[in-house]
């Protein structure tokens, strides 16, 4: 501790100094109004989802627009089976020993992906999602490690970037967007905004932006396939995260929100505790 | 085995000379630079610059008014998260706190994301020291590891590599097939580091900035390393100087998208990694131990001597990437870990052994073109300039500048001197010239610095006020003929 007193009383002697020439003595914070947003998007639910294909291919991502779930349900069958022949058919040498995990797809517990079902349609094509209690020990990342495919929901997407934010909690493992070769995000319309800003000040209007981001551990703003420019400023994709990224996005006929009932409840809990400690 | 030649610990001008004369470099730093600094200058040409520019450099002066309040919250919060929180003065604090974490946690390997202030301190050296094995997981820096080389720039650590080099490196230490592919080279450390990876107990990365009002860590990638480092290991640590924060989240998404567009030309990197503390109850993975530990070593100082606008700094490179002396020299010949301008003016006040350290102002033209480029907007010539100043005024200044401009101040205090020392200034340096056919080519003593390269012009014959008295004369002469 006495590191940490020594640094912060030197820190305000110094800042109480009136000749110091920086910083100036009135430092305003950034006030929301003024706040610029820097990308900009706009128009209705079929246009961003549009922009954020574009947006994502650019960044040699893919993408798709969808009009239902069930229709989400058929794509999915249909990719992972396309992606498959494909490794395939590019596989130079033998085939690699991967433990039976070559037909899985490591994925969030189901009832955290927005659409239903999704475990029995897989099965039936004798695909098998997994969704590990744990991951923290290597034998439990030894059962996922071959697994090619990773299947995720978001908490919001947006327009403007081609931009997804993925977080994690119980049911919502980190793992599956990062470790598989492909990354598939499942994107209902009632989760696509225009802009990062836009999301963050609905957030912050409902009050609970700060207590959002504490809530959980980790969050992770993705955009686009993993990508390197360290050898001499060359592009190369999938150094260490997927090196596909595919957005499939999809009217599920919600109003739009991003809030889910798991988050209000729980804020919902934590406002209540605050109550009774006062 | 090392393949390393750099020695940073070399003099100031032997390091000039050897990376002037190293045509490798050239080519490699020929390159890089110009291509980051145009994706730069189109990522910031397709939006409000100058409003982005004002306001990040707004909330930066904001954080360090407030510095003190604003580490206090950040502590709170990343407690109250579960986290811990260190405070180290020195380098050797640091080293000392990180040994102290991983020996109580049982580790034998570190996975390190990319960054700077670890190079700073030297962590990995003392890590290793301790008996672990550091393993660096950015392409760049495996790739300078592998070497044995320090970083050469902020954010494109072996810029100073072609990839024939990189291909030679990886042969050499990895048994690689013989390839000039990027593709390839990276697939192969993918497979290699996934390894690594899988088996390290502990991660240990730096910090973009970090959030006070949410005790958050935020790092900015684009391989998706720092994702691994902070998500697979038992144990994360993030090491943070103490100037990088931003008081809310939506400050935090405004700097991060300044440094993407500042730094390598993109809307967005790959992945935003946003850490509020270990997993919690539930989770499925992440680490089950989280620490911070926010590090002073001699940024205090920094804004203690005046330079705390240098501590707005967000670490995007920009300024390397358009300065004409950067873009000669590369990052090496500073001798620092920071290089180019922003390295030149926190160099002398970060803790840092630097030989020649006084020298680093020096390596500037002052053309402006780093605070052009500069994301917060730092004036890094004035403070250039000031480091001159200093430099001079602790009588570190060579014997003859110091003697030089003593003449001049003497000289110039008196008409009578001025006159005088101009009529022999061009009398001495005409006769000069002439014997060697117009221009000098020769000066004895220090000024032989400037004669071994180019030719020294000799004064004018005549002074700008004689030609101005005899224009004056012609001038009155002319109108007396005219009125008659």
């Amino acid at each position: 501790m006495a590191a940490r007193d020594e640094i912060l009383t030197r820190i305000r002697t110094i800042l109480s100094r009136p000749d110091l020439p920086f910083p100036p003595a009135e430092a305003p914070p950034l006030t929301a109004g003024e706040r610029m947003t820097v990308t900009h998007a706009e128009g209705a639910r079929q246009q961003l989802a549009k922009r954020f294909g574009e947006e994502l291919t650019q960044l040699y991502g893919s993408f798709e627009i969808l009009a239902s779930a069930v229709e989400v349900r058929l794509a999915l069958v249909n990719r992972l089976t396309d992606w498959a022949a494909e490794e395939e058919a590019a596989r130079k040498g033998p085939k690699p020993e991967t433990y039976g995990q070559d037909r899985m797809v490591l994925s969030w517990a189901p009832d955290k992906l927005p659409i239903a079902g999704l475990s029995e349609v897989l099965t039936d094509m004798q695909w098998k999602l997994v969704a590990p209690q744990q991951l923290t020990t290597p034998e439990a990342l030894d059962g996922v490690r071959f697994i090619r495919f990773g299947v995720t929901g978001v908490e919001a997407a947006f327009a403007a970037t081609g931009s997804m934010l993925v977080v994690s909690g119980a049911g919502q493992n980190r793992a599956a967007s990062l470790l598989p070769f492909r990354h598939i995000a499942l994107i209902p319309f009632s989760r696509l905004c225009p802009t990062i800003e836009a999301w963050l000040a609905t957030q912050r209007a409902t009050g609970n932006l700060a207590d959002l981001l504490r809530g959980r551990a980790g969050w992770n703003l993705i955009t686009g396939p993993s990508k390197s420019a360290d050898i001499e400023m060359n592009l190369t994709l999938g150094v260490h995260g997927p090196k596909f990224v595919h957005a499939i996005l999809f009217d599920d006929g919600k109003p739009e929100t991003t809030e889910t009932e798991e988050y209000r409840n729980w804020r919902i809990e934590k406002f209540e505790q605050s109550e009774t400690e006062e | 085995m090392t393949l390393s030649t750099i020695d940073l610990t070399l003099p100031y001008k032997t390091r000039v000379q050897d990376a002037l004369s190293n045509k490798h470099l050239r080519v490699a730093l020929e390159r890089s630079t110009g291509r980051m600094a145009g994706q730069r200058a189109a990522a910031m040409a397709a939006i409000d610059e100058q409003t982005l520019r004002d306001q990040v450099r707004q909330m930066k002066e904001h954080v360090l008014r407030n510095l003190p309040d604003l580490l206090e919250q950040l502590e709170r919060n990343v407690t109250a998260n579960g986290g811990h929180v260190h405070w180290a003065k020195e380098g050797v604090d640091l080293q000392r706190i990180l040994v102290d974490i991983a020996r109580k946690a049982n580790v034998q390997k570190v996975v390190k994301a990319k960054s700077m202030v670890t190079e700073e301190v030297h962590l990995n050296q003392a890590l290793q020291n301790a008996g672990m094995t550091v393993v660096e997981t950015d392409l760049g820096e495996y790739i300078i590891q592998l070497a044995g080389e320090p970083p050469s720039h902020i954010v494109a650590p072996v810029l100073h590599r072609r990839v024939e080099d990189i291909s030679d490196i990886f042969q050499r230490e990895l048994d690689m097939p013989p390839t000039l592919d990027p593709q390839v080279i990276c697939s192969v450390a993918r497979g290699i580091l996934r390894k690594e990876f899988l088996s390290a107990d502990m991660g240990v990365s730096g910090c973009n900035f970090a959030i006070a009002e949410t005790g958050t860590c935020c790092i900015v990638t684009n391989e998706g390393n720092g994702r691994m480092s902070s998500t697979l290991p038992r144990v994360y640590v993030v090491v943070m100087g103490i100037e990088k924060l931003a008081p809310t989240i939506e400050d935090a998404f405004l700097q991060y998208q300044a440094l993407c567009r500042s730094s390598t030309g993109q809307q967005c990197s790959v992945y935003l990694s946003m850490t509020s503390g270990p997993r919690q109850l539930g989770d499925t993975d992440g680490p089950e131990e989280f620490h911070l530990v926010l590090l002073d070593n001699g940024r205090v100082d920094m804004l203690a001597k005046g330079y705390g606008e240098a501590l707005c700094c967000i670490r995007c490179g920009a300024c390397l990437n358009v300065c004409p002396v950067y873009r000669e020299i590369g990052g090496h010949a500073y001798g620092s870990t920071y290089s180019g301008p922003i390295g030149a003016v926190i160099s002398p006040s970060i803790h840092l052994e630097v030989t020649d350290v006084n020298k680093l102002p020096y390596a500037s033209t002052l053309c402006g073109a780093c605070r052009e480029a500069c994301p917060v907007k730092i004036d890094l010539p004035r403070m250039l300039l000031e480091l001159r100043r200093d430099v001079v005024e602790e009588h570190d200044a060579p014997l003859f500048d110091r003697a030089a401009m003593q003449g001049f101040s003497q000289m110039m205090q008196s008409r009578f001197r001025y006159e005088t020392a101009g009529k022999l200034g061009s009398l001495g340096s005409n006769i000069f010239a002439s014997m060697s056919g117009g221009n000098i080519k020769f000066m004895p003593g220090p000024l032989a610095a400037w004669t071994n390269s180019r030719d020294f012009p000799p004064l004018a014959k005549r002074s700008f006020r004689e030609l101005w008295h005899e224009r004056q004369r012609q001038r009155q002469s002319i109108g007396k003929e005219m009125k008659k």
